[in-house]
């Protein structure tokens, strides 16, 4: 039965990229919304934070600013907070003092976090049309925000 | 395992006709060569692994999580799957069994967690694993536009016991049912209930109910309140032994302005084995100095609020202020008030400094004017190295027993984190970290009763962090580091201190 289990699998067919499943979360107006439904035509960035990251504080209006630039060119930005019900009620507030026009999703048990392996916030994922991760940047110090514009420059360019 | 093939044999049947399917997940392997503060030298050396493998395919997702602890003491060792579920889901509709996670309302009856990556130590054995307090059983839920409802029968993990040590069903002592809805009226407006009952060690059902609401006032205010409470109970909060937890909330914004504030009340409100583990009332600080001197929620009796607010500049400054108050009333009555403010202040492209304030009393801990600060300076170098030096302080006043005149006596205690970090990249840190305490409750060596030892404790420790791709990531500490309590994602538990070499191993595949 076991080995019958492992061959099934293993005939199943891989993706040789990892591919984000269409998860769902809430939204800042309490509503659950599905991945797929809010994702960009070409690429979807995602940034995971939270309102105790003290890098993110730094980070996110600089992906406001590259958001604003590549928003009709079919590559949309989705914030994804791994606040707790503890700090829940900070997370819409500081959000948008923070000028994030973008989407923010409430990952209140992790549960996305641990499925994307994703350890640490701030953690950026860049996703392409067919939902497969093209590009992980992890942490954030002041400048990494050229490179994360120069990588969708060079994806949209492909 | 014959039962769990048999189960997934369908629908892996069903999966891997023509529609793609993927494999992948994650593992991390940490290595330990040390000891703990006072016990005898001897080196001591575990080995701890997890894995974490997620296999997809349309609708369908299953997940297993495997544990492994190695040490040379035999019995403190276990190799167990510890999470296995399996998922179907659309648009609308999920349903999943097994080990899941679930938070009905805002967490006043049940929240369950998992913070990945983190590995917990018990402090007794010694023993590494996963830390999460997952759900097994079952769940489903279906939203749409009007309305969203989930229902759950499901048996909380009891985390404080390692996985070695009991088997999984006694870990469990508890089982929940419930089911939530919510309705959303208009845009604006939406409310809900809960019904639950819990069952613990075989014992009769308790029942609890929730009525929770949200309402944006305008598009730039928002309130929100749940009231939980054990039916028996309802309404009855005037009465000592009655069961009931209230959060009311709003939360503001205009441009770079934002704020909230929160009222909370828990009394007689621990759920079986304590699993609800609702949201406490004060911040939830990063800064060491500041993280590990928490005040954890005592749900048998507890109120206070909490208000910050925050402006963000345009030029990179920004500014934060929070107050917060705490009266527990379980037995004796103790309270907690902390005023904290910081600033964050973009010099140039180059140099930022984040400072900050933080004054506190803590009854429970017997803590006064308990005054902390720090002084962050993070500076780039025109070839995008870095360098990070945090500098932070604490001092509180509290009473010490002196074993010579059998009287308390006055003291002042003081706590000092320093750091300095160099990033060649955000891929590679170098860290070096200087703690020192005076605190009598730290450096006191508790293997000798009758001296009380009051030299500064020191802790010194390097970090250095290799990110070598985006799959790979190498974490290696040697020195000493200083335990005590942490909070994560507001969940607080307990660190063990440490002195040796650790080695931590993160593959993503």
């Amino acid at each position: 039965m076991k080995s019958l289990l492992i061959l099934l699998i293993f005939s199943s067919g891989f993706i040789t990229n990892p591919e984000i499943p269409n998860f769902r979360l809430k939204n800042l107006d309490n509503r659950t919304v599905a991945f797929n439904s809010i994702k960009g035509e070409q690429f979807t960035v995602i940034d995971f934070w939270a309102t105790w990251c003290k890098p993110c504080v730094k980070s996110i209006p600089k992906l406001v600013e590259i958001s604003d630039e590549f928003k009709d060119q079919g590559v949309q930005f989705i914030g994804i907070s791994i606040d707790g019900p503890r700090n829940l009620a900070k997370v819409k507030p500081f959000a948008r003092s923070l000028g994030m026009n973008y989407p923010v999703l409430l990952d209140v048990n992790s549960e996305v976090m641990a499925k994307l392996s994703v350890r640490a916030v701030p953690t950026l994922l860049i996703v392409n049309s067919d939902n497969e991760i093209v590009y992980i940047h992890e942490g954030y110090k002041a400048g990494e925000e050229i490179e994360i514009r120069d990588k969708i420059l060079s994806l949209l360019g492909e | 395992m014959l039962r769990i093939c048999s189960l997934l044999l369908p629908l892996l049947l069903l999966s891997s006709s023509g529609i793609t399917a993927q494999i992948y997940g994650s593992n991390t392997f940490e290595f330990q060569l040390g000891n703990l503060p006072f016990e005898d030298d001897r080196d001591y050396s575990t080995g701890y692994n997890q894995t974490n493998l997620y296999y997809d395919s349309g609708n369908i997702s299953l997940f297993g999580r495997f544990e492994q602890f190695l040490s040379p003491i035999e019995e403190r060792n276990y190799t167990k799957f510890t999470q296995k579920s399996i998922q179907f889901q659309d648009d609308q509709f999920r349903v999943r069994a097994g080990n899941i996670y679930e938070t009905l309302g805002r967490g006043l009856l049940l929240r369950s967690y998992d913070i990945p990556g983190s590995v917990f130590e018990e402090a007794f054995e010694r023993t590494r694993y996963a830390f999460f307090r997952d759900l097994e059983g079952f769940a489903a839920d279906f939203t749409s536009d009007l309305f969203e409802i989930k229902v759950l029968r499901a048996q909380p993990l009891f985390n404080p016991l390692p996985p070695n040590t009991l088997p999984d069903s006694l870990r469990r002592p508890d089982l929940a049912e419930a089911i939530q809805a919510n309705v959303y009226l208009n845009n604006e407006l939406s409310v809900g209930g809960i019904l639950m009952r819990n069952q613990t060690f075989g014992s009769d059902f308790t029942n609890y109910g929730a009525l929770m609401s949200d309402y944006s006032i305008s598009d730039y205010v928002q309130i929100f309140g749940e009231y939980a409470f054990e039916l028996e109970d309802a309404f009855g909060f005037n009465s000592e032994n009655d069961a009931y937890g209230i959060y009311l909330g709003s939360n503001f914004y205009r441009g770079s302005f934002g704020g909230s504030f929160e009222y909370k009340s828990y009394n007689n409100f621990r759920i079986g084995s304590g699993y609800n583990d609702p949201p406490s009332l004060i911040k939830e600080h990063t800064y060491p100095v500041l993280n590990r001197s928490t005040h954890v929620l005592d749900t048998g009796g507890e109120h206070g609020f909490q208000f910050e607010v925050y402006y963000n500049f345009d030029d990179g400054h920004a500014l934060t202020f929070n107050i917060s108050r705490a009266v527990n009333n379980a037995f004796l009555r103790f309270e907690y008030i902390e005023v904290f403010l910081e600033g964050l202040y973009q010099v140039n492209e180059q140099l930022s400094v984040k400072s900050f304030l933080d004054y506190a009393n803590d009854e429970l801990k017997g803590e006064e004017n308990r005054i902390s600060l720090g002084f962050i300076t993070d500076y780039l170098f025109s070839n995008g190295s870095g360098v990070i030096l945090d500098l932070q302080y604490q001092q509180f006043d509290r009473e010490e027993f002196d074993l010579a005149t059998g009287e308390f006596q006055p003291n002042i205690s003081s706590n000092v984190y320093s750091s300095i970090a160099y990033s060649f990249s955000s891929d590679f840190i170098l860290a070096g970290i200087l703690e020192t305490s005076t605190d009598p409750q730290l450096t006191d060596d508790p293997t000798t009763f009758i001296t009380v030892e009051d030299e500064t404790r020191f802790w010194l420790g390097t970090n250095m962090l290799y990110r070598a791709n985006s799959s790979n990531t190498i974490e290696l500490f040697a020195g000493k580091r200083r335990g005590g309590p942490a909070c994560t994602s507001g969940i607080c538990y307990e660190i063990l201190d440490f002195e040796g070499v650790e080695l931590r191993l993160t593959t993503r595949f």
